[in-house]
């Protein structure tokens, strides 16, 4: 059976810029649940998008700062499975979030060992089912996606 | 989001956190958790059980906190009340191998009474 696409992918334009992080959960929350998305998995796209959007704020650089942020909600609806896509669009330095190569540190063995990097990315890898990547005119492109199950 | 705490008699600090520690509000609490973890007399229970969301910068104050409170011979342990979530961003970022979490108020505060 086709694939079937239930509504238009939705946007919204932030600035790049903490205090806009509070108002692109609040969109996505929104538009999730206005899309069905079931809460839980609001919930996991939310986490998300917080470390990727904390991210680019802190370590994309003066071209991430000085520009916009667009973020792109989509579901799509096949019988029985469903994905939840959220696109990421930043203007800050080239980084691919989805590379193996910008993996997660390694987990200290102790307390006293711990650093404090990396923790944004294990997040993401673990609340997202699938991450891609592309760069494209100067801008970053990450795609997380969600899937769950639903009756047909 | 909020912070607030109580001591009690045995030398255990209890810092309860509330509400969405996202980037934005781990950054507003993790001063006051430092201070509150460093000025503990021996021991700190971190009540996550009224935490919505925890982002990796709350992670961070937590990791933080630990870390300085162990160096002063103290231990932080963590209490969660059945939080997927916040169980689930603990264990994605290996911090539960870290600080010890546990679900029973009286153990947590047994463990943070023990000496490192």
């Amino acid at each position: 059976m086709p694939e079937r696409v239930e509504r238009p992918r939705v946007e919204l334009t932030i600035r790049a810029d903490a205090r806009d992080a509070r108002r692109a959960s609040e969109w996505l929350e929104s538009s999730a649940r206005d899309q069905g998305v079931p809460p839980a998995h609001i919930v996991r796209l939310d986490h998300c998008l917080d470390e990727v959007l904390a991210n680019v704020f802190m370590h994309g650089g003066t071209a991430a700062l000085a520009s916009s942020v667009l973020l792109q909600l989509g579901v799509r609806r096949r019988p029985g499975v469903c994905t939840a896509e959220l696109v990421v669009v930043d203007a800050g330095a080239e980084f691919d979030s989805s590379a193996s190569s910008n993996g997660p540190t390694p987990k200290p063995a102790s307390l006293a060992e711990a650093g404090l990097g990396g923790l944004g990315l294990a997040m993401i890898r673990s609340f997202s089912d699938d991450l891609s990547y592309r760069r494209s005119d100067g801008q970053n492109h990450l795609t997380i996606s969600v899937r769950w199950t639903e009756a047909a | 989001m909020g912070i607030r705490y109580e001591d009690v008699t045995d030398g255990v600090r209890r810092i309860h956190l509330f509400g969405r520690l996202d980037t934005v509000g781990s950054e507003e609490i993790a001063g006051k958790l430092a201070s509150l973890a460093e000025s503990a007399k021996r021991g700190v229970v971190v009540y996550l059980s009224g935490v919505t969301f925890l982002s990796s910068m709350g992670i961070r104050a937590l990791v933080s906190a630990a870390k300085a409170l162990q160096a002063r011979g103290g231990r932080l342990v963590l209490h969660v009340d059945g939080s997927d979530v916040v169980v689930r961003t603990l264990e994605a970022t290996g911090v539960d191998e870290l600080i010890p979490v546990f679900d029973d108020e009286d153990e947590a505060e047994r463990a943070a009474m023990t000496s490192v």
